[in-house]
C-alpha cells in the first residue's frame, strides 16, 4: 500500500514536470524555425514533393542511416543471440499446426500483390505519403503472410543477408556520391532533379528510398524469421 | 586530410558489407573489420595532429550540403579530435583483445562491434540534438547487445535491465527534444545555445528533460544499478570499452549539451558529480567482484569529472587540462585493469594473488592502480594538484575536501586489491594463461600512461621543472631486474653515490644534512642487500623509487616538485613494507594513512599558493590564506609520516615486519622525510611570529604525549622489532618536541636527535634484522644467550642503546642534555617531567634487548647460529663510528648545525669553550664527559673481573619443571612479560584509544556502505524506481517544484 | 474551452499514455507487461510529435493538387515532427524487439517471467 501511494506521488510528480512544460501552450499559428524553411524551400532545393521525405532523406539524412543502423543492428543482434548455443538435437525440430486452405490460397494471391504495393510505396516515397520503411515493413508483411501459410518453409539466411548488405552498401555509396558529386554526405542532387511532382525527380531519393526499402524489408524478414526459428520453449 | 564523415561511411559501409564479406570466412572479416577500427583511429589521429600542431582551425561537417540548422552537422575540433581518437583507439585495442570471442561467435557480433564505435564518434561530433538522440540509442542498443557474447543468467539480466532503463532515459531526453523544438523551430544545438532556453517560459523544463537523461546516461549515484550489473556481468572485453569509450563519449556528450543550459546548472552538475563519487566510492568498499569494484570505481570517476565540469568557469583555461588528467588515466587504467581482468580470470578480489605468479602482472596493475589515486608520474596527478590549487585559490574548500575525500575511499579498497595481489593466500590458485592479443592492449595502455604522464607534466611551466632522471633509474633498475642481487645491488648504490655527487655543490646545510641522511644513508643501508642470493625480485626498482622520491623532496624547488617527491616516496616506501612476510594489513594502513597525510598536504599548498603567481618553495614562508589552517593542514601531512600519536598506528606493524634490512631504511631513513617537511614549515612560519604560537603549542604536547605514549607502549612487546618501532615513535615524538620549542637549544637538540635516531635507529634495526635473518623469529623470549654467539652484533646492540637511553657518555645524552635546556628556557615544565619519566621508561625497555636477547641461556636450536653476516657489519660498523665520533667531539656536528639554526633562530645560542658546550643552565663537555665516565667504567670492569674471578658457572641444564612441559612454554622465560608488574599499574595508558578510534571509522564507513548498497536488491524494477525517483527529486530541488 | 484544442488534446493524451508506461514499469512484475509499458511510452512520445507539428486547419506536409507550392508555408503543418516521428518509431521498434527476445533468452534460463525472480546480480 505504501508502496503504491509513493508510486501515486511520484507519477504525481513526473505528471507536474509535463504540466509545467505546457505553460506555453498557445495554439500555434504559423511554421516557424527550420519547419517554415522547408515548406518555403525544400520544393525548389530538392525537388521532393513529399516534404516529411525530403527532411527524412536529404537534410536528416544522417538520422534516417543511424535508424537503418538500428533495424541493423536489432537483427544482427536478434541473429546472434538467438543462434546462440544451437544443438543439432532432436527438440531443434519445430512442429507447426498445418495452415488453413484458405490462408494458404490466399497468400499465393496476396504475396505478389503485397509485394509490388510495397515497391509502389518506397519508390513513390518522394511524392506520396510514404516511403522506404513504410514500404519495407509492408513486403516484411507479405514475408510473414508466407510463413503463416507455409510454417515448415525455410528463408535462407544468406540471401537476405546478401540483399541487406547491398542496399546498405548502396545507401552509403549514394551518400558518399553526395560528397564527390554534390555538396555533402548524403546530399540527394547527385542527380538532375527532373520534373517536380514526377517519378523520376527528386534527384538520388527514390534510388535512396529504393535501398532503404530493400534494406529494412531485409532486416524485419530476418528479425521475424529469426525469431520464428527460435525452438519452442516448453 | 580524411574527412571525418569517412569514419561514419566506412564503420557502416563495413558493417553493412559483412554480411556479404562474412561469406569469405571468419578471419578475413576479422581483419577487414580491425583494419576499418584502426582507418578510423587513424582519421582522428591525423585530425588530432593538425590541431595539435596548431595549424587547424575547427571544421565544420555538412551533411547534405546545406548549413545548420537546415541540416544536420558535425564538428570536428581539438576536443572533438581528441575524443574520438580516444574513442576509437581503445576500440582498435579492445577489438584485438576480443579476436577470441569474434572467432567463437556469429559473425554479426562484428557488426555490432564496429556500429557501437560508429556511434560513439557520432555523439561526438554530431550538433544536432536529434541526432544526438538517435545514435545514443545505437550505442545503447549495441552495448545491450554485446552484453549477450557471453550470455549466462547473469549477463542476459544485466542485458534487459540496461535496455530497459536506457531506453526510458532515452524517452525522457526524446520528450525534452520535442519541446526543444517546439519552443525554439530548430534542433541544432548551436542555435538552442544561442536561443537561451532557460529564459523562455517552459524552455527550463525542456534544458531539465535534457540535461538530466544526459547526466543519467553517466550512471550517477544511485540510479545506476542497470550499468554496475553490466559492468560486472559482462565479458571483461566490452567492460572495458563501456568503461572507457562510451563513458568517455557520454561525457563529452554532457559537456557540450551543457552549454544549452547556462550556469545555474553548473553548480548542479557538480552537486551530482560529489555525490556519485562519495557514493559510489563507499559502496565499493564493502564489494569482493573484481570487476563490479571496477563498476563502481568508473562511475566514480565520472562523478568527479562531473564535479570539474560544473566549476569549468572557475577553473577556466585550466579546465581541459584537469579533464584530460583526470580522464585520460581513468581510461587507459580502467581498460587496462578490465582487460587485465579478463586475463587473470578472478572473480573475487581475494582470488587475484594468482597474479603474483607473473610478476610482470603486477607491475601493470600496480601501474593502473597508481594511475587511477593519482601517483606521479601520471596524468591524474597533476590534474588533481592543479585541480586542488584552483579549487583553493577560488575559495571552494569545502569541493577540496569532498574531492579528496573520495579519492581517499577509492584509494581504500583500490589498495585493498593491491594488498590482496601482493600478498594474499595463491598456493591453491592456478596459473592464468596468457594470449598474445589480450597482452598487446593491455601493455600499450599501460606505456601510452606513463609516456602521457611525461607530457602532461610537461604542459605546464611548474610540471617542467620535475626532474625525471631518478624515476627513469627506476625504469632501468625494472627493466634489468632478471639479474642476480650483487649486481643490481651495485648498479643501485652506484646510482644513488653518483646522484649525490651531482647534487651535494647546489644544496643549503639543512638540505646537505638530509640528503646525506636520505641518500647516503640509504646507499650503507643497501650494502647490506649483498647478504641476499637470487634475484630478490622487485625489491631494487622500489627501493630506488623510495630513494628517487626521497632526493625529490630535496631538490623540489617549487611545492609541485616536493609533492611529486612525497607522492613517489610513499609508493616506493609501501612496496618496500608490504614486502615482508605478514605485511599486508600494514601496509594497507601505511599507504592509507599516507594518502590521507599526503591529501591534508596537498590541501594545505593548495593554501599556500593562494595569493601567489608562483609555486616556489618560498611561498611556504608567507601564507596568506588562512595561514593557521594551512600551516595546520601541512604539519599534520608531515606528521602522518612521523607517525604522530593518533596517526601513528601503521608504524609498528610496517616496521616490524618488514625485511630486515628494509627496517632501517623504513625507519632510520623515511622517517626523517617528515622531520625534513616540518622543518621547512616550522622555519617558514617563522621564529617571532606570535600568530601560530597556539599551534606549535599543540605541537609539543602532541610531541610530548607521543614521547610518552611510545614508550610505554615499547615496554609491552615481545617482538624484538616491534620494540624498536615503538621506540621510533617515542624518539620522533622528541624531534616534534624539539622543533615545537622554536628556539635555538630546541632545534639544536632536535637536529640532534635526528642525527642521533638516524644512527642508532639504524644500527639496532639492521643488527637486529640481522640476528632475525639467523635465528628465524622476531620474538625476544625465543632469543637469549646470543652474546657467545653473535658478539659482534651484541657491540653493536650494547653501543646504541646506551646512546638511544641517553645515558653519557654517549651521543644520545648531548641530545637530552640540549632538550632539557630547551624546554626550561621554554617553561614548559610539565612536557619537560613527560618526557624525562619517559627516558626512564626508555631505559627499562632498551635494558630487554640485551638482557633478553643476548644475556641468559642460549636456546637449544640457536646453538650453531653464527655471526650476523658481515654485508650486515660493514654499515653498522660505519655507523658505530659515526656514533662514537658524535658522542666524543660533539662540537664537530653541533657547531656548524649551531650556526646553520642561527640564521633561523640568533637568539639563545650555546656558547663554545673548545670542546665544552655552555648555556644559561650549565655546561658540558662531550671528551670530558667521555673519559672520565670511560674510566669509572674501566676501574668497575676490572674490579668485577677480579672479585668474581672464583665465581662458578651455572650449567645451563640445572633446571626442571616437575617432570611436566608447561602448556605455553614461553611463560616459563625469565625474560617473557617482564614487566606485568608495571603493567598492573600503568594498564591505563596502554589502552589503545587511537586504535580503537581508527577501527570505529573503518567499521562505520563500511556499515554505512553495507546498508546503503542494499539500494541494489538486484530488482530490474527497483532501478526503475530510482531513475524515476532521481528524475523528480532533481527536479524538486532544481526547478523548485 | 480555448484550452480544448485538438493539439492540446494530443499533447494531453501523449502525456498520459507516457504516464501509464512509467505506472506500469513501476508496478508490472512480469517483463512482458513491462515491454507493453515501454511500447505505450513510446506511442506517447510519438503522440507528442504529431501534435506538435499540428496546426489548425492546414494539410499534410505534400505539395499536390491541394496545396499551392507557393503558398505551402500557410497550408501546411509542420513537416520537421512527422521526419522525427519516423525515426522515433522504427527506434522504438528495434528497441521492443530486443527486449522481446531478451526475455526470450531470460525466460530460457528460468522458465519464469516475474522480474523480480532475476535477482542474481546485486549490490
Amino acid at each position: 500500500m505504501i508502496k503504491k501511494v509513493f508510486i501515486f506521488v511520484l507519477l504525481l510528480g513526473v505528471g507536474s514536470i509535463f504540466l509545467s512544460l505546457s505553460d506555453n501552450f498557445k495554439e500555434q499559428k504559423e511554421l516557424k524555425g527550420i519547419g517554415r524553411y522547408y515548406a518555403e524551400n525544400a520544393a525548389d532545393e530538392l525537388g521532393a514533393a513529399n516534404l516529411v521525405t525530403a527532411v527524412v532523406v536529404t537534410y536528416r539524412g544522417l538520422d534516417t542511416l543511424g535508424e537503418v543502423s538500428i533495424l541493423f543492428l536489432t537483427s544482427a543482434i536478434l541473429g546472434f543471440i538467438l543462434s546462440l548455443k544451437k544443438t543439432g538435437s532432436e527438440d531443434d525440430k519445430q512442429v507447426f499446426l498445418p495452415a488453413s486452405e484458405i490462408l494458404v490460397t490466399a497468400s499465393k494471391v496476396m504475396i505478389p500483390i503485397i509485394f509490388i504495393f510495397g515497391a509502389y510505396v518506397f519508390i513513390n516515397g518522394h511524392l506520396t505519403p510514404g516511403g522506404g520503411f513504410q514500404g519495407g515493413a509492408i513486403i516484411a508483411s507479405a514475408i510473414v503472410l508466407s510463413i503463416l501459410a507455409k510454417p515448415e518453409s525455410k528463408i535462407s539466411h544468406s540471401f537476405i543477408s546478401t540483399i541487406e548488405s547491398i542496399a546498405g552498401i548502396g545507401f552509403i555509396g549514394a551518400g558518399i556520391l553526395g560528397i564527390v558529386l554534390a555538396s555533402g554526405f548524403l546530399d540527394n542532387r547527385i542527380m538532375e532533379l527532373g520534373t517536380f511532382g514526377t517519378l523520376i525527380s527528386a534527384g538520388a531519393i527514390p534510388i535512396i528510398y529504393i535501398f532503404v526499402g530493400m534494406k529494412v524489408g531485409a532486416e524485419l524478414t530476418s528479425i521475424l524469421v529469426n525469431l520464428k526459428e527460435t525452438k519452442n520453449i516448453e | 586530410m580524411v574527412d571525418p564523415i569517412h569514419i561514419i561511411s566506412s564503420a557502416l559501409g563495413v558493417a553493412f558489407a559483412i554480411g556479404i564479406v562474412g561469406k569469405l570466412g571468419k578471419n578475413v572479416t576479422i581483419a577487414v573489420m580491425l583494419s576499418t577500427l584502426a582507418f578510423m583511429a587513424f582519421i582522428s589521429l591525423q585530425w588530432f595532429m593538425a590541431f595539435f600542431s596548431g595549424e587547424q582551425e575547427t571544421t565544420q561537417i555538412f551533411t547534405a550540403g546545406f548549413k545548420p540548422p537546415i541540416s544536420i552537422n558535425l564538428q570536428m575540433g581539438f576536443n572533438e579530435a581528441l575524443f574520438t581518437l580516444l574513442v576509437n583507439v581503445v576500440g582498435l585495442l579492445g577489438g584485438i583483445y576480443l579476436i577470441d570471442i569474434f572467432k567463437k561467435q556469429s559473425k554479426n557480433v562484428l557488426t555490432v562491434f564496429l556500429v557501437l564505435i560508429m556511434g560513439l564518434n557520432v555523439i561526438i561530433m554530431t550538433r544536432d540534438i536529434f541526432n544526438l538522440f538517435v545514435f545514443m540509442e545505437i550505442v545503447s542498443i549495441s552495448i545491450a547487445g554485446l552484453v549477450f557474447m557471453d550470455e549466462n543468467l547473469k549477463s542476459s539480466q544485466a542485458g534487459l535491465k540496461y535496455l530497459i532503463a536506457t531506453s526510458v532515459i532515452a524517452g525522457m531526453l526524446l520528450i525534452g527534444i520535442i519541446f526543444a523544438y517546439y519552443f525554439t523551430g530548430t534542433l541544432n544545438i548551436d542555435d538552442l545555445i544561442a536561443t537561451n532556453l532557460t529564459t523562455i517560459k517552459g524552455g527550463g523544463i525542456v534544458v531539465f528533460l535534457i540535461l538530466i537523461s544526459i547526466i543519467l546516461e553517466l550512471k550517477p549515484f544511485p540510479a545506476n544499478g542497470w550499468a554496475l550489473d553490466v559492468y560486472e556481468s559482462s565479458t571483461p572485453g566490452l567492460g572495458a570499452i563501456i568503461s572507457a569509450a562510451a563513458a568517455t563519449a557520454s561525457f563529452f556528450v554532457l559537456s557540450k549539451v551543457m552549454d544549452i543550459a547556462g550556469q545555474e546548472w553548473y553548480y548542479y552538475i557538480s552537486l551530482i558529480g560529489a555525490i556519485t563519487f562519495i557514493g559510489s566510492n563507499l559502496l565499493g568498499l564493502k564489494q569482493d567482484n573484481a570487476k563490479r569494484l571496477l563498476g563502481y570505481s568508473s562511475i566514480g570517476q565520472l562523478g568527479l569529472l562531473m564535479i570539474i565540469l560544473g566549476f569549468r568557469d572557475i577553473l577556466g583555461d585550466q579546465t581541459p587540462y584537469v579533464i584530460f588528467g583526470i580522464l585520460v588515466s581513468h581510461y587507459f587504467a580502467k581498460a587496462g585493469l578490465f582487460w587485465l581482468s579478463g586475463i587473470v580470470k578472478a572473480q573475487k578480489l581475494t582470488d587475484w594473488a594468482v597474479i603474483r605468479k607473473k610478476p610482470f602482472f603486477l607491475f601493470l596493475m600496480g601501474t593502473f592502480l597508481f594511475a587511477l589515486i593519482g601517483f606521479p608520474p601520471f596524468p591524474s596527478f597533476f590534474a588533481k594538484w592543479t585541480l586542488v590549487m584552483e579549487l583553493v585559490g577560488s575559495g571552494n574548500v569545502t569541493w577540496v575536501i569532498i574531492v579528496l575525500f573520495g579519492s581517499m575511499l577509492e584509494a581504500v579498497y583500490l589498495f585493498r586489491w593491491f594488498g590482496y595481489a601482493i600478498k594474499g593466500e595463491n598456493e591453491h590458485l592456478e596459473v592464468f594463461k596468457i594470449d598474445l592479443h589480450k597482452m598487446i592492449p593491455v601493455w600499450i595502455v599501460a606505456l601510452a600512461l606513463y609516456a602521457v604522464g611525461y607530457f602532461t607534466a610537461q604542459m605546464t611551466e611548474v610540471g617542467a621543472t620535475i626532474n625525471f632522471i631518478p624515476l627513469a633509474f627506476v625504469g632501468v633498475l625494472l627493466a634489468i631486474d632478471f639479474l642476480p642481487v650483487f649486481v643490481k645491488n651495485t648498479i643501485a648504490i652506484a646510482g644513488m653515490l653518483l646522484h649525490f655527487y651531482f647534487v651535494y655543490p647546489d644544496l643549503d646545510d639543512i638540505r646537505l644534512l638530509f640528503e646525506v641522511i636520505f641518500i647516503i644513508g640509504g646507499a650503507l643501508a643497501l650494502i647490506a642487500g649483498y647478504a641476499y642470493k637470487g634475484k630478490r625480485s622487485g625489491f631494487y626498482p622500489v627501493a630506488i623509487l623510495m630513494y628517487a622520491g626521497l632526493t625529490g623532496i630535496i631538490e623540489a624547488s617549487t611545492t609541485l616538485e616536493f609533492f611529486y617527491g612525497w607522492e613517489l616516496m610513499t609508493a616506493g616506501s609501501y612496496f618496500l613494507i608490504i614486502r615482508g612476510k605478514r605485511s599486508m594489513p600494514h601496509g594497507l594502513s601505511y599507504i592509507l594513512f599516507s594518502i590521507g597525510g599526503a591529501y591534508a598536504l596537498l590541501a594545505g599548498l593548495g593554501m599556500a599558493h593562494v595569493g601567489h603567481t608562483t609555486f616556489g618553495m618560498d611561498i611556504l614562508n608567507n601564507i596568506q590564506y588562512l595561514p593557521v589552517w594551512a600551516y595546520a593542514l601541512i604539519i599534520i601531512g608531515f606528521l602522518t609520516k612521523t607517525a604522530a600519536l593518533g596517526l601513528h598506528i601503521w608504524l609498528p606493524g610496517a616496521h616490524g615486519e618488514a625485511e630486515s634490512d628494509v627496517s632501517p631504511m623504513v625507519s632510520a631513513i623515511l622517517l626523517k622525510a617528515g622531520v625534513f617537511g616540518l622543518v621547512l614549515v616550522l622555519i617558514g612560519m617563522g621564529a617571532e611570529n606570535n600568530q601560530y604560537e597556539m599551534l606549535t603549542y599543540a605541537l609539543g604536547w602532541l610531541g610530548a604525549l607521543t614521547v610518552i605514549l611510545g614508550s610505554i607502549m615499547a615496554l609491552f612487546q615481545e617482538d624484538a622489532k616491534r620494540l624498536l618501532a615503538y621506540s621510533s615513535i617515542s624518539q620522533l615524538g622528541y624531534i616534534v618536541l624539539g622543533l615545537a620549542v622554536m628556539s635555538h637549544l630546541g632545534w639544536l637538540g632536535a637536529f640532534t636527535y635526528v642525527i642521533n635516531h638516524f644512527l642508532y635507529k639504524f644500527i639496532l634495526f639492521m643488527t637486529l634484522g640481522a640476528v632475525v635473518l639467523r635465528v628465524g623469529t622476531h620474538n625476544m623470549y625465543q632469543m637469549g644467550g646470543l652474546i657467545k654467539r653473535m658478539p659482534i652484533a651484541f657491540i653493536a646492540v650494547l653501543i646504541s642503546i646506551i646512546a638511544l637511553a641517553g645515558i653519557p657518555p654517549l651521543s644520545g645524552f648531548a641530545g637530552k642534555w640540549l632538550f632539557y635546556n630547551a624546554l626550561i628556557a621554554k617553561g614548559w615544565y610539565f612536557q619537560g617531567v613527560i618526557t624525562f619519566i619517559s627516558s626512564g621508561i626508555a631505559f627499562l625497555y632498551l635494558w630487554r634487548l640485551i638482557h633478553t636477547v643476548f644475556l641468559g641461556q642460549l636456546k637449544d636450536n640457536h646453538r650453531n647460529v653464527k655471526d650476523i653476516s658481515i654485508w650486515f657489519s660493514i654499515p653498522i660498523f660505519v655507523l658505530l663510528i659515526g656514533l662514537l665520533t658524535f658522542s666524543f667531539k660533539p662540537e664537530w656536528v653541533l657547531q656548524p648545525l649551531g650556526n646553520m639554526i642561527a640564521e633561523f633562530f640568533p637568539t639563545g645560542q650555546l656558547t663554545w669553550n673548545g670542546g665544552t658546550a655552555i648555556s644559561q643552565y650549565g655546561y658540558w663537555s662531550g671528551s670530558v664527559l667521555g673519559i672520565t665516565i670511560g674510566s669509572i667504567f674501566m676501574l668497575i670492569l676490572i674490579w668485577l673481573l677480579v672479585s668474581t674471578r672464583k665465581a662458578h658457572k651455572v650449567k645451563q641444564f640445572d633446571i626442571t619443571y616437575s617432570g611436566e612441559r608447561p602448556e605455553r612454554p614461553e611463560t616459563t622465560h625469565v625474560a617473557y612479560n617482564v614487566f606485568e608488574g608495571v603493567y598492573k599499574a600503568i594498564w591505563i595508558a596502554t589502552i589503545p584509544l587511537v586504535e580503537t578510534f581508527w577501527t570505529r571509522v573503518t567499521n562505520l564507513l563500511h556499515d554505512t556502505a553495507g546498508f546503503t548498497r542494499r539500494l541494489y536488491s538486484g530488482d530490474g524494477q527497483s532501478y526503475m524506481l530510482h531513475i524515476v525517483v532521481f528524475i523528480v527529486i532533481t527536479y524538486l530541488v532544481i526547478i523548485g517544484g | 474551452m480555448q484550452y480544448l484544442t485538438l493539439q492540446n488534446i494530443g499533447f494531453a493524451t501523449g502525456f498520459i499514455l507516457i504516464l501509464i508506461g512509467i505506472w506500469g514499469f513501476l508496478t508490472q512484475k512480469n517483463i512482458i507487461k513491462i515491454i507493453i509499458s515501454f511500447a505505450l511510452f513510446d506511442t506517447g512520445t510519438h503522440l507528442l510529435l504529431v501534435a506538435v507539428a499540428y496546426i489548425k486547419d492546414r494539410t499534410a506536409p505534400i505539395i499536390d493538387s491541394s496545396v499551392n507550392s507557393a503558398n505551402a508555408v500557410n497550408e501546411i503543418v509542420d513537416p520537421v515532427p512527422h521526419a522525427l516521428a519516423l525515426t522515433a518509431i522504427v527506434i522504438g521498434l528495434g528497441i521492443t524487439a530486443l527486449m522481446l527476445t531478451f526475455t526470450l533468452k531470460l525466460f530460457k534460463h528460468k522458465k519464469s517471467l516475474d522480474i523480480t525472480k532475476y535477482k542474481d546480480l546485486k549490490w
